[in-house]
This record gives structure tokens, sequence and C-alpha cells, in this order.
């Protein structure tokens, strides 16, 4: 969070006397994100906002505004897309009570006196290497009918016959989590490392002095201390999974019957071309549904700094 | 003393190691399914390892017209590069201006940088993106692209970067100054080549996210096949429909297009992993 900490940081004002030469090198050198800013960020954003006001489907002729009806049609009629929000906060309800304990479970391994921590460090970090349609095939041939977890399973006697994990929407949720967890679970493990490193060993061998047992010492010594990092884990895990999209799309492509589509695969599935089925959507609407999306995940955020703060100054 | 160590940390080991299989398997299931032949996927594909490992899909997947490998390994290897390039120039200097310069207007436009990692309209924004391409003659391909890439901001690397330059002492400019440097002349002399660590920081990490991204290569590259990257490619092999006859290729290019990722990850896992570490303190 130091980047918020540098944009608010107050400096004393002192009128600053400038070299020309510096500023005309300054501007020089940042000219090109200066010009990108405003051609390939805001323009695209002003574009994609006014845009959610009218009908318009690629054809200039066709385009007409329409006022409110795009807004309308999402708060009244749409129901595939608040069924798509609430599968994105299943999977994040799904995902993050797996990874998380998971991540930190594997750090407080690591962060024991053990050899080749190095090794196994980078080992956990691996998967987070590879790229999601990589991934998406992986765990297509692995979760296949014929594949090899079905094999597993059943040799551990866990399922009796063989599933077809992509045909019924649960199974293909859990899917969906597992290969999600997979592909990012290791950044985590390095966050949580990182928190534990600062916790100082003083702090242990008193508690191991005074008998403490090792569920003692976790939960009243290790989670409260690394609580800051952990408020900022769960922060960036949240947001990820929120936004999660692509991975969708190269793990299931929102099926069985877009039982699986988030928020973000449906927006992309629905309206960005190669992706979108139909010819001559209304991408009016789709500019109006990024825009309420945007709008939504912005409160999320800000609403979950919010009350992580207020909890932080309770304690 | 030394002994009774050891056995307390034993299931720490024993731990760690059946997590590492369990992590590793989906990668060691890809190796080895990679080395079946045709037959034996069909006739066992609920089997780990290969009755009779052949490379027939290595050999296949490098002739086949299914698809083009060596045509999609030139296109990631290509656009990998120039997005590394693009990077490693924009985090530097914007780094630096932002860290060191004094100029009108520095104060609210980093803000404004910073803030659009917030703002996000999403994959909507393709479809202004593709007239402004248009506007300066350039269709959707992957130089396309790329050229939107040279206009982005790279914000997470900047500030990864920015933070590096603000450990070095400001003494080291000042004397260049005295010795008649410019600003540009400080950047290129003294604070680049401190830089180093850094910046194989921000190589390695972009290096990894543009040979694996997959989304925008594949909506500029949709009418132009020829432009695919391996991400691309072998993701639409998959949805071709008669993937079950494409498994063994599949897997086969699926490994080749890790092995960079690998031989990077090897070589430069300790730029990774600070990386990582550095960027969500930072970030």
């Amino acid at each position: 969070m130091k980047l918020l900490h540098n944009i608010t940081a107050k400096k004393p004002v002192v009128r600053e006397k400038y070299d020309k030469a510096e500023v005309v090198q300054c501007y020089l050198m940042i000219g090109l994100q200066i010009i990108g800013l405003l051609l390939v960020t805001l323009y695209p954003i002003c574009w994609a906002i006014r845009l959610a006001w009218y009908y318009y489907d690629g054809v200039l002729s066709s385009t007409r505004f329409v006022g409110f009806e795009n807004f309308i049609t999402i708060f009244t009629k749409d129901t595939v897309y608040w069924r798509t929000w609430l599968t994105t906060i299943k999977f994040t309800l799904m995902k993050l009570p797996i990874e998380l304990p998971f991540a930190m479970f594997i750090a407080l391994l690591l962060n024991a006196k053990i050899k080749a921590k190095g090794f196994f460090r980078s080992v956990f970090f691996l998967p987070t290497l590879i790229g999601s349609a990589i991934i998406g095939v992986i765990f297509f041939s692995l979760f296949d009918y014929f594949g090899i977890m079905n094999a597993i399973l059943k040799s551990l006697g866990i399922i009796s016959s063989s599933i077809d994990w992509f045909a019924d929407p649960s199974k293909a949720m859990l899917v969906l989590v597992l290969g999600s967890v997979w592909s990012t679970f290791g950044s985590n493990v390095l966050y949580f490392l990182a928190a534990l490193k600062n916790i100082p060993s003083e702090v242990y061998e008193s508690a191991d002095l005074d008998g403490a047992s090792k569920f003692v010492v976790f939960f009243k010594i290790t989670l409260p201390m690394i609580a800051p990092i952990l408020q900022m884990i769960l922060l960036l895990s949240i947001n990820g999974t929120l936004h999660v999209g692509d991975f969708v799309l190269v793990m299931t492509a929102g099926g069985p019957s877009g039982s699986t589509h988030t928020v973000m695969s449906y927006i992309i599935n629905s309206f960005v071309p190669g992706f979108a089925v139909e010819q001559g959507v209304n991408i009016g609407y789709g500019c109006a549904l990024s825009l309420v999306t945007s709008v939504f995940m912005t409160i999320i955020a800000i609403a979950y700094m919010k009350i992580s703060t207020r909890l932080a100054n309770m304690y | 003393m030394k002994k009774t160590k050891m056995k307390n940390l034993l299931p720490v080991y024993i731990s760690l190691f059946v997590l590492m299989v369990i992590v590793l398997f989906p990668l060691i299931y890809t190796l080895l399914a990679s080395l079946k032949s045709q037959m034996e996927f069909f006739n066992s594909a609920d089997k780990l390892f290969p009755e009779k490992a052949t490379l027939v899909n290595y050999k296949s997947v490098l002739t086949s017209d299914r698809i083009d490998l060596k045509t999609m390994l030139f296109n990631s290897t290509y656009y990998t590069i120039c997005c590394v390039v693009i990077n490693l120039i924009a985090s530097a200097m914007n780094a630096y201006v932002f860290e060191r310069g004094r100029f009108p207007g520095k104060k609210i436009i980093f803000t404004v940088f910073s803030s659009l990692m917030f703002i996000n309209m999403g994959s909507i924004t393709v479809y202004p993106l593709f007239d402004i391409l248009n506007a300066i003659h350039l269709n959707r391909s992957l130089l396309g692209l790329i050229v939107i890439k040279l206009l982005g901001i790279p914000i997470v690397y900047i500030v990864l970067v920015r933070s590096y330059v603000a450990t070095i002492p400001k003494e080291l400019d000042e004397a260049a100054k005295i010795d008649g440097c410019s600003f540009f002349g400080i950047f290129w002399r003294i604070i680049l080549p401190v830089l180093k660590p850094i910046l194989a920081t921000v190589g390695v990490l972009s290096f990894n996210a543009s040979w694996n991204e997959y989304l925008m290569p594949s909506i500029f590259t949709l009418s132009n096949p020829k432009q695919q990257t391996l991400m691309v490619g072998i993701y639409a092999l998959k949805s071709t429909g008669e993937s079950a006859a494409n498994w063994g290729l599949m897997l086969a290019a699926a490994v080749i297009a890790l092995i960079p990722v690998l031989v990077a990850f090897i070589f430069g896992n300790r730029y990774f992993i600070d990386g990582i570490t550095e960027g969500a303190v930072k970030g």
C-alpha cells in the first residue's frame, strides 16, 4: 500500500524553481506514456462510458441514442448477468477458503529450520508461472471422462464410476476452483513467508518457555502478528478472484450452459470479437454492463478497505 | 542434540514432499502423457506412465498441418521480446523521472497513472483500440497489439523500479550534475547501470506475463491465424472439437510452450521471487 501512501503523503509546500532543460527532458522521457494515457487508456474509457447510452452494433448508420434503456434492461430484465455475479461470488467463496489455508500451511512448513528451503519454495511457486491457456489444456486432459483423475479417484474408492466433470455445473465449478487455486496459491505462499519472517524469534522462544502448544502459538501469536499482511493478501485475492475472466474461458468456456460464467468471462464471451458467437450484438449494452460492473467492483474494493481498517482499529 | 532436531523436522519434510508431489502432479502427468502414442492414449488414458515412451507426438507437432508450431514459436518469441523491451525502457525511464525529476504536474500525472490500476472498463475497450489502430493504418495484428503496449503504462513495474531508484544516494546525481551531466545523462550514466538487479526482475516478470498472455493476442490475431502465438494456437486445438484425436499433439505442444518459462525460472529464480514479494509489499 506504499503506492497510496506516496500519493497522499504531504510534502512541505515550497515553490520550486524548475530547471527548464530538466523539465523538457522529463516530459520527453515520459512522453510516450502521456500520449498513451490519453489515447489508449482515457479515450477508450470515455468511449465506453458514452456508448453505454447508445444502441450500437458496429454499424455506424444504425447507431442511436437510447437514454437509460440499456441500464433499465440490466437492472430489470437481465437475469443472466446477475446470475454471473452469483457465480463469481460462489467462485470466490469456494476458492479462498481452500487457497489461503493451503498457502499458509505450506508457508509455515517452509518457515521451519529446514534444508533445501529455496528448492521447495521454487517448486511451490512453479505453477504460478504457467499460462492460463496451458492450464486449461492440462486440466481438460486430467479431468477427461476417460482420463487419469477419474481412474485415480476410482482406485482410491472415492467415486464408484467415472464422472463427466465438465457436464455437471457443480463439478465443472470444482475443476475451475482447483485449477485456479493451483495457478495462484504460489504467490500467496511467498507473501505468507515474507510475513512470517517479520515475526521476531524471541516471541516464539518465550511462548516455548511458557509451554504453549502449537495451536495456541499459531492462533495467539502468529495469526495476530501477520494480520496486516493477511489483510493485504485477502484484498489481493478477493480482487483477483472477482476479476477472473479469461481463466474461466480457457478452463470451462463458461460451460455447461453458461453455469460457470463469472461476470468478466460473461462480458468477454458476449461482446468481445472472437468469443461472441452472435453477429451484431449491441455493443452499447456491453458498455453499460462493463460500466455497472466496474462501479460494483470499485465499491466492493473500497468497502473491503473501509471495513478492514475499522476492524484493525478495533483491536 | 542434533539428532532430536532432525527427528522433529521429519514430519515437516514428509509433508513438504507429499505436497510437492501433489502440486507437481499436473506437470508430471503432462510430460508423461505427451510421450504416449495415439493408440495408447485411446486404450489406456487412465495410466500415468506410458508403456512405450515415444517422441512421435513431438515429431508430428513440428510437422503437422493441424498446428503450425514453428510459426507460433516465432510469433510468441517476437511478441515477448518486444513486450519485455518496451516494459524495461518504460519502467526505467518513468521510475527515474517520477523519483528524481522536478517538473510541473509531476504529482498529478503520477496520481493519474497509478489510479488507472483501479479504474478498469474491462475488455469492451478493445473496440476503441481497433478504431485507433485503423486511424494509424494498422490492422488487428500482433504488431498492432505491440503498438498498444508501447503506449501502455506498466504501473506495477514503474512502482517497483521507482522504489529502487529511491534507495540510490542522491549524492551520486549531484556529483554528476556538477560535472555537467544533463538530467538524461545522469539517468544514462549513473542510474541505469545501478538498476540492473531490479530491471532483471522486471525482465523476468514481463517475459513470463507476455509469453503466457492469452486474451489480447487471441483477440488481435483473430482474423489472421498466421499470427497466432503459442498460447492462442495450442488452446485453439482444444476447441476444434476433435480434441481427443489431438491429445498427444496438444500436450506435446504444451510441454514445448513450457520449456522457455522453465528455463527462465531456473536461471532467474531469485528475480521472480523478489519481484512477486516486493511487488505485493509495495503495490
